[in-house]
């Protein structure tokens, strides 16, 4: 939807522009499509693209014809790039990618020697968590992204963030990833030797560990976290650049929303969340919004039945009532949209997209969504 | 054959206290447990299902406590906006008539465990106000579901002088991830801590959660493609974590009041003209294909529920729940 009083960069122009295109949201919007999507409208307008995904539908895989958890990026096949309207040196690329293989991954960079690396992978109690520590996820999708796009082999990265109930996850998790290992907090699990006080508080700590944890995991665990400490820091450090790097110029950040109750309260705080992060907040995307349906034509018995049947006159009083619940339901959404461009000021824009069609093969409904992103 | 789908079968074990007019209705299999998981994609109405349920268990005079896992205190909570409430509240308060609340965080039954196990009250309470472990607990491997899942063992523990405080525990479980981390927590850390005091909650909740007498996981998906397909995958997942599977609820079919040759008649002019209501023509049928294609594909106990207005949803879908009869498997006739 077009809006006169913002002067705000469209979707349409961040796919053509930006090197890096962030798209948060909860858990069942739509996200991974509109990433999608977003990839294959920035692909089909000449950009060499890339969409990185965590924990993929077996069905985008599939959609796009590459396998899910590969080492590394993948081409989608040629002949659905060229279907696609692709072609080079505009190319596509998908990674759909395993958070423990990027895990294990930076442990060998962030360690000083390989024999660190291998000792630390071997770790039973890595090997058991390192998929579960919250904010895995998510630091092994921002790590990804760092290390792709200085790689210079594509113009835009495209990235979905792993689902979870909050946009803010995605943010928030390697904070408190961050948080655990900044500072002495670590260090307080630790047997120490410095001050008696340190010692004594360290002691009651580790009586506490081997109260929840019984006595053998507790020193078990403990030593985890020695031997963890040093990495810790270093991605403590990754944290930090990671954050700067994503507050740069060619980075957007897209808010993916749906229209329901809570649709507002999320933009909201969304919003605040990225400008107290100094992120780049570019855009709400309202997907499955039915906004555009007050364009249509509601059927008319009086006018439409004419040279019709009988079935055509009742069916045509059936759809009616039907449609005029449509058209409800069209302005409740149009007003929200209207609420969210409102909110999203000069920096951003508002687009809704509408309800995916059912039925469609899925490539076609990538399109067409596709289509709509870019001409916005 | 419909393994799991046998009415009534539990009925005597599942509640000692025992509760009126329950016997042979076909939604006991979804009340007549001590816990019951709503669980599913985001947007398709577990929220206001759960609180159908529990509106339904508690007209059955059930003590019911509706619960949904939170990740902060001051979430926005479509839960409690059912209830007429912005939040539900930190610990069990009565939120509806014959309803409690409350939220399930991590944090809340991380204390409850702490205060459980360090029964030394200097140790608590240094445990408590160390930044340290507090950090440790918010981001380490696991913890904050153990906190959620002790919470939860804490409610299914209570009893009072006829039996157990909550008779029926429903959660609203957050998206699919996290619904898979918590049923599969118990394995998981056991295959790390085999012995000591998180072990025995662990054990102690996997009686209950394991057992299909006492528990149920539902999943609510849409008659759409993607939602059957999602659904199908998450019944797997569930399957894995050994969390016994109580069958599919499967929400919003639309109405279909066109006579076939009514929509032969409209279907070239909507098509034509692309007039609102188009999509509503074609949606009865889309969403016939997929019940199919979900009958076909699982032998389960699937429970459909109309389309209804939103004005007055909850009670109108406890209604539904109450009146709903499975769907025949699919080789009856």
């Amino acid at each position: 939807m077009a809006d006169a009083t913002t002067t705000a960069e469209k979707v349409g122009s961040l796919l053509r522009t930006k090197r890096i295109i962030v798209c948060c949201g909860a858990g069942g919007v739509g996200k991974t499509t509109t990433a999608a999507a977003l990839s294959l409208a920035a692909a089909r307008a000449g950009r060499r693209v890339l969409v990185l995904t965590i924990d993929p539908s077996r069905r985008l895989a599939e959609t796009l014809g590459v396998s899910r958890n590969p080492p590394e990026p993948v081409e989608v096949p040629r002949d659905r790039q060229a279907a696609a309207g692709i072609s080079p040196p505009a190319s596509l690329h998908a990674w759909m990618l395993d958070p423990k293989l990027v895990a294990d991954d930076a442990v060998r960079r962030l360690t000083k020697s390989k024999e660190d690396a291998e000792r630390v992978i071997g770790n039973r109690i890595y090997q058991q968590i390192s998929g579960m520590v919250a904010g895995m996820h998510e630091y092994t999708a921002m790590e990804a992204l760092y290390t792709l796009v200085n790689g210079g082999k594509y113009d835009l990265v495209v990235l979905d963030t792993p689902p979870s109930r909050h946009a803010l996850d995605f943010l928030e998790a390697p904070r408190r990833l961050s948080r655990l290992v900044d500072s002495r907090a670590l260090s307080h699990f630790l047997p120490r030797s410095d001050s008696m006080v340190a010692r004594a508080a360290s002691k009651v700590l580790q009586k506490i560990l081997g109260a929840v944890f019984g006595d053998e995991f507790a020193s078990e665990f403990i030593g985890f976290l020695m031997t963890f400490s040093s990495i810790f820091q270093e991605l403590n450090v990754d944290v930090n650049t990671m954050r700067t790097f994503l507050s740069g110029p060619d980075v957007a950040f897209l808010l993916v929303t749906s229209p329901q109750p809570a649709t507002l309260t999320e933009a909201h705080f969304f919003q605040d969340k990225t400008r107290e992060l100094g992120l780049p907040f570019r855009g709400f995307v309202l997907n499955r919004s039915r906004a555009r349906n007050v364009e249509r034509r509601l059927p008319d018995a009086a006018t439409d039945a004419a040279g019709g049947g009988p079935e055509l006159a009742s069916g045509l009083t059936k759809l009616r009532a039907l449609a005029e619940s449509e058209l409800h339901l069209a302005k409740k959404d149009l007003a929200l949209l209207h609420e969210l461009e409102g909110r999203a000021g000069q920096q951003a824009t508002a687009l809704a997209l509408p309800e995916l069609p059912q039925g469609a093969g899925e490539m076609a409904t990538l399109l067409e969504v596709a289509d709509v992103l870019a001409a916005s | 054959m419909r393994a799991e789908a046998e009415v009534g079968c539990y009925g005597p074990r599942a509640r000692p206290a025992g509760g009126p007019g329950l016997e042979g209705l076909p939604l006991d299999e979804l009340v007549n447990k001590r816990v019951v998981l709503i669980t599913g994609k985001g947007g398709v109405g577990r929220s206001v299902l759960t609180a159908a349920l529990a509106r339904l268990a508690a007209r059955r005079s059930l003590r019911v406590l509706v619960t949904e896992v939170g990740d902060d205190p001051d979430d926005y909570s479509p839960l409690a906006h059912h209830f007429g409430l912005s939040r539900l509240p930190r610990s069990p308060e009565r939120i509806a008539p014959g309803i409690q609340g409350t939220v399930l965080l991590a944090r809340t039954g991380q204390e409850l465990f702490l205060k459980s196990v360090l029964r030394s009250g200097t140790l608590a309470r240094a445990a408590l106000s160390s930044d340290a472990l507090r950090r440790l607990l918010g981001a380490g491997p696991s913890f904050r579901e153990m906190g959620v899942f002790f919470q939860l063992l804490t409610y299914l523990r209570a009893t009072r002088a006829d039996g157990p405080e909550y008779q029926l525990i429903l959660i609203d479980m957050p998206a699919t991830g996290h619904t898979l981390s918590l049923t599969g927590l118990p394995d998981l850390l056991l295959r790390l801590l085999p012995r000591g005091p998180i072990a025995e909650a662990l054990r102690e909740g996997q009686r209950y959660l394991n057992d299909p007498t006492l528990a149920a996981a539902w999943v609510v998906t849409l008659p759409e493609d993607l939602p059957v397909s999602e659904c199908l995958e998450l019944l797997e997942g569930l399957d894995k974590t050994k969390m016994p599977t109580g069958g599919v609820l499967m929400n919003r079919i639309p109405p279909d009041p066109f006579t076939p040759a009514e929509r032969a008649a409209l279907t070239p002019l909507v098509d034509a003209q692309n007039l609102l209501g188009k999509e509503q023509l074609a949606r009865p049928l889309l969403a016939d294909r997929a019940v199919k294609r979900l009958r076909a594909a699982t032998p389960r106990t699937i429970y459909t529920l109309p389309e209804l207005p939103p004005d007055g949803l909850v009670d109108a879908l406890a209604n539904a729940l109450d009146k709903a009869r499975p769907l025949p498997s699919s080789e009856s006739p």
